[in-house]
């Protein structure tokens, strides 16, 4: 029996080829996933190990903000001569290093990456640690003059000689390069600027006693975690971080990997789309295999082969196609893994191909996946294989059989259905986010399964819909494709399933983003009163320069600015929240439109008195006139007066949950060094908005960091954001439609097989070549657009529903991109026609003869 | 009943209508030693609005001649005219179109599109061409070969002999040049065999259509006017106005002369003694 299957498995390996390929992808995705992250956080666990000081001593870690505030904590740098007293202390050293900077060229562009790595003003303390060695140049002496990195240098053209702007906090120097510095180990991808440790605190963090950590080195024979004992019961507990070599790298590390867990989720994503569609071509095989050998298996039955051999048969077969899929995904993964890591080397990390880490986890996930996928996907197949009769060796070979009757899919088709349905209705009816998103998940997996099951039952009406134009337009080439897609319905439900489950999440996805999108231009059209907005494209803070030089532009009236500050309210009911404040410049008025509930802008940033959204005020039992307690970073708190209540629709975006507003004189007090994150800006009277666009881009010019942008621009910003998550669908439906097409091509090039003396026949009473591959391609196109438009139904049908979750976070306009809904569908029709490339002319070579003659 | 005039060869004939005709037709499959020779130089006319049988034993190129006059299959040497047109070195293209204009055809199974209706499987050469039928010939086709009543039943809804009637008819629908027809009854039982042979003869006598039937069943030659006589890739006989008896006598002869070579003795149990050699023979 093994041999007859391992003939079998032989046999097919042209069919089982396009299966593998599924099998391969997902696979691959998984594998190369596994191995690119196992290296990252190899080589950064490496990095970090080395290059941390045995004791660190930074400031105390409260109130970490989403939202950067342009703040820098720092430490006392004398604090470095009184830890150097500590018994076991070889060297104590105050670090400077500071990321709220701008580097830029005599030609005003800025030298930072701009792959959002920061660039960081670092003291030139060389160490056997460091991270790098000058190898050119000399080091930095006194101020006006610095060292680059390396890969800095090279990127952005940069040579000793060169002048360079650094803006920072307390004002904008300039420096010359004196030396370049290149990495020993990995570069994380930022930019670094060395200054003097002389003059680097005075420059980068305006005094000379300030440091942003102290490093202390252990003296021969203590021990990290002595020394760490020791400079805590120094410093007494609480007032600074301390921690040793291990934990620095361990904490640098977790930041880190919440960068690379997002490449690891997207990866995972692929992979788990991969497995998905690649399930729905692996069972589409074999049953199509299984459809075709029927008379084969009866025959094995009739000779005595019980059901289960002819199940075994069968899954054995599934087995080895899973093996061999995985193993050679395993391969792609690391080709996969391999270009990652290149990839990210053009972005600016520097890992090395050459030390690509392939743990023990990858192979055995890698085969978990591949060979588990293929088994459950054959299970189904193989059952249906053991139940072929031994009369079937006797029956008359059937021409393209039509399946088995579906009431079975239509009963568990509606019921499924009906629950999905039931979740979706739940979802739209939900009032409360969580359930809400909860429902919509169900939901969504539900009709999906529905939709999957009861494809074949809707063949037959959509295509006739689809493809009643046929005839009319291709005569009977048309008639014959509209007909052949109706054949066998189940085929073709199962075909067009996996392009389906693709569409349905664009669908849903496009449908959500668009909708975002418009919520947001309402927003901005409905709050924003500005003529421009000034900003950092990434949202981050800049330094005071750019606010007094707008200011100092002529022609600009009124200018707001905008700070933000990590607050921790401690309200009424008890509750302490940990959220981001905004502070605001006096008329704010002027340049947005804020509803209240009470009180009004002239209160709400007075001295003293806070703001916040209604809805989170009720919720916490807050009133007009309460007074709440408001801790700062860096243990400084005041209590503060709520003299006003907002009315805010999308108040529990972006970390900023309660809408906090205040004065910025607030902020400027409790948060001292921070940055303003935007500015508000109005043209004066008389002064044309377009002559003040001019004026401000030509202020501005030296700053690359910020952009004006009127509401327009400010828009597209918004857009723009929201459209990343887009192109990531975008990805992973290229992805889908891979495999998909894969199916399509599989099921014609069987069915050309299967239709054989058919073709002949056409060939023979004088079908042109051209003729049959138009027919093969219409069959094709039907298929694919049928798979298009029930999973963009489906997707519709979703995104509307997210759209209600997103209403209920304010988001509440709908958007239905219908372009990018006409594109899908043209999309689908032209991978139709790609995937009858192959199966057409493959048809139209046949010899007519021997087509004609086909047993 | 009588063996043909020796004055002129077999397969040739002096009528002034040819509906096509093959000179030194050779088809070769293989190479070099291996060499068989299907079709050995084969001179053949196809009188017009006649009703032409090729019989001969299995391997003696009847089908590969049928195919060969039918454009099916390329010809390894000599010239094939169908009217006045030579085949012969036409592309696929062309070919395509002639076989789809000109020839109508019949199989012996599987003749029709499954999913395609009757009425639209007897117009499909037109309807691939891109032609509107006529009407009134398609009429009288459908008539003649009683399919009325079963225009809307798709091929899965027909028995084995209606198949055949409605392959018939799509070979008569686009009035062709000739039809070949290969082994239209190999399939059908008797009744239904009898029942098609009476439709091609009947598209010959009153359609006044040209037939070709490739057969082997010498009742189902002797409806036709004609029957040649193929062996070992050579036309080496013919018969006018055949029954089923002299077929099989004829047939029987073949045999009998293939015996020696056979290792011994015809299936048919030794009977039929070694008959003169007809003067149709070499």
């Amino acid at each position: 029996m093994l041999k007859a299957t391992l003939r079998s498995f032989l046999a097919h390996k042209g069919r089982l080829l396009l299966s593998a390929l599924a099998v391969v992808l997902s696979v691959a995705f998984v594998a190369g996933s596994l191995i690119f992250s196992d290296t990252v956080s190899r080589t950064f666990d490496r990095l970090f190990a080395s290059s941390s000081a045995d004791v660190t001593v930074t400031p105390r870690e409260d109130l970490e903000s989403s939202v950067p505030t342009g703040a820098v904590r720092t430490v006392p740098a004398s604090l470095a001569g009184r830890l150097a007293g500590v018994e076991g202390v070889a060297a104590a050293h105050p670090d400077v290093e500071v990321g709220n900077i701008t580097v830029v060229d005599s030609e005003n562009e800025s030298v930072g990456p701009t792959t959002g790595a920061p660039t960081l003003a670092v003291d030139w303390h060389v160490t056997e640690r460091s991270v790098v060695e000058l190898t050119s140049g000399r080091a930095p002496r006194g101020a006006g003059e610095a060292v680059l990195d390396a890969d800095t240098a090279d990127t952005k053209g940069v040579e000793i000689g060169d002048t360079l702007s650094v803006q920072a906090q307390p004002g904008t120097f300039r420096v010359e390069v004196v030396g370049i510095a290149t990495f020993t180990t990995t570069n994380p991808g930022a930019a670094l600027v060395f200054l003097d440790p002389a003059v680097a605190a005075t420059e980068v963090l305006g005094s000379a006693d300030r440091a942003t950590g102290i490093s202390l080195t252990a003296g021969p024979g203590v021990s990290d975690e002595q020394l760490k004992r020791r400079v805590t019961a120094e410093l007494g507990a609480g007032a600074y971080e301390v921690r040793t070599a291990g934990e620095t790298a361990e904490t640098a590390a977790e930041e880190l990997g919440g960068f690379l867990d997002v490449i690891k989720y997207v990866m995972l994503g692929f992979a788990g789309i991969a497995v998905l569609v690649g399930v729905f071509l692996i069972v589409n095989t074999f049953s199509m295999l299984i459809a075709q050998r029927t008379r084969e298996l009866g025959l094995l039955r009739a000779l005595g082969a019980d059901r289960r051999q002819v199940r075994r048969s069968v899954l054995t077969e599934a087995v080895l196609l899973g093996v061999v899929g995985s193993t050679l995904g395993l391969a792609a993964g690391i080709g996969l893994a391999f270009g990652l890591i290149r990839l990210m080397s053009a972005f600016g990390m520097n890992l090395k191909t050459t030390e690509m880490v392939v743990g023990w986890a990858t192979p055995v996930t890698a085969y978990a996946v591949g060979v588990g996928v293929t088994f459950v996907a054959a299970y189904l197949p193989a059952r249906r294989a053991a139940g072929v009769s031994p009369m079937a060796a006797l029956a008359a070979a059937d021409t393209a059989g039509t399946g088995r009757p579906l009431r079975a899919r239509a009963v568990t088709g509606s019921v499924v259905g009906a629950l999905g349905t039931a979740s979706l209705v739940g979802c739209v009816l939900a009032g409360e986010t969580a359930s809400a998103a909860s429902l919509l998940g169900l939901g969504v997996v539900l009709t999906l399964i529905a939709t999957v099951i009861a494809g074949p039952l809707l063949v037959r009406p959509v295509i006739r819909v689809l493809g009643s134009a046929f005839p009319a337009l291709f005569g009977s080439v048309g008639r014959m494709s509209q007909r052949n897609a109706l054949r066998n319905p189940r085929r073709t439900g199962a075909t067009a399933s996996a392009l389906m489950v693709g569409l349905a999440l664009v669908g849903g996805m496009s449908v959500a983003s668009a909708s975002m999108s418009r919520s947001f231009d309402e927003q901005i059209d409905r709050t924003l009163g500005a003529d421009f907005v000034i900003q950092n494209a990434n949202f981050l803070p800049f330094s005071q320069e750019v606010t007094d030089r707008v200011r100092d532009t002529e022609g600009v009236g009124l200018v707001v600015r905008q700070r933000f500050a990590p607050v921790a309210v401690r309200l009424p009911d008890g509750e302490r929240v940990e959220t981001t404040a905004a502070g605001y410049d006096d008329r704010v008025d002027d340049v947005a439109r804020v509803t209240y509930a009470a009180g009004d802008t002239a209160a709400a940033l007075a001295d003293g008195n806070i703001s916040m959204d209604a809805g989170f005020a009720a919720e916490h039992g807050v009133r007009m006139g309460s007074t709440v307690p408001v801790e700062f970073p860096g243990g400084r708190s005041t209590e503060l007066t709520v003299a006003a209540l907002t009315d805010l629709e999308g108040g529990e975006g972006f970390g900023m949950q309660g809408g906090l507003v205040f004065g910025i004189a607030t902020v400027e007090e409790y948060v001292p060094g921070g940055q303003d994150s935007a500015l508000y800006v109005n043209a004066a009277d008389g002064t044309g908005v377009d002559d003040l666009r001019d004026r401000l881009d030509a202020a501005l010019d030296p700053y690359p960091q910020v952009q004006a942008r009127d509401q327009a621009d400010y828009k597209e910003l918004v857009r723009d954001q929201i459209a990343v998550l887009l192109y990531l669908v975008y990805a992973l439906l290229g992805l889908a439609i891979i495999i998909a097409v894969l199916g399509v091509v599989n099921t014609l090039a069987l069915s050309v097989v299967e239709r054989t003396r058919e073709i002949g026949l056409l060939r023979a009473i004088g079908l042109s070549r051209r003729q049959l591959r138009r027919m093969i391609r219409l069959e094709s196109v039907v298929i694919a657009v049928f798979g298009a438009v029930l999973g963009l139904a489906l997707g519709l049908v979703w995104g509307l529903c997210i759209q209600q979750v997103l209403a209920l976070q304010g988001m509440t306009a709908l958007a239905i991109p219908w372009g990018t809904v006409v594109a899908v569908v043209v999309g689908s029709a032209v991978v139709g026609i790609a995937a009858a490339l192959l199966p057409a002319l493959r048809a139209s070579r046949m010899n007519v003869l021997e087509a004609i003659a086909h047993e | 009943m009588s063996t043909p005039a020796a004055e002129h060869a077999p397969g040739l004939t002096s009528a002034d209508g040819i509906a096509a005709r093959a000179r030194g037709l050779t088809k070769a499959y293989g190479s070099g030693e291996t060499t068989v020779l299907a079709l050995d130089s084969v001179d053949v006319d196809i009188a017009r609005g006649r009703f032409t049988a090729v019989m001969g034993p299995s391997g003696s190129g009847k089908s590969t001649l049928m195919h060969c006059l039918a454009g099916l299959d390329t010809v390894s040497a000599g010239q094939v005219w169908l009217g006045d047109t030579e085949i012969t070195g036409l592309k696929d293209r062309e070919l395509t179109r002639l076989r789809r204009d000109r020839i109508g055809f019949m199989f012996q199974s599987f003749n029709l599109v499954p999913t395609l209706n009757a009425r639209e499987n007897i117009t499909l050469p037109m309807d691939i061409a891109g032609r509107k039928p006529d009407e009134q010939w398609l009429d009288r086709v459908i008539d003649t070969l009683g399919l009325r009543d079963r225009l809307g039943h798709r091929p899965a809804q027909l028995s084995g002999g209606q198949q055949q009637r409605v392959a018939c008819a799509r070979a008569l629908a686009s009035r062709p040049e000739l039809i070949f027809a290969d082994e239209p009854t190999g399939n059908l039982d008797s009744r239904a065999g009898l029942e098609v042979l009476g439709f091609l003869r009947e598209a010959v006598d009153s359609l006044q259509q040209t037939v070709v039937m490739v057969t082997h069943d010498p009742g189902a030659a002797a409806h036709s006017d004609l029957v040649l006589f193929l062996a070992d890739g050579r036309i080496v006989d013919e018969m006018r106005q055949p029954t089923a008896e002299s077929v099989l006598e004829r047939m029987k002869r073949f045999d009998v002369i293939r015996a020696p070579s056979d290792d011994g003795g015809g299936d048919d149990g030794g009977d039929g003694p070694a008959g003169p050699a007809t003067s149709g023979e070499d």
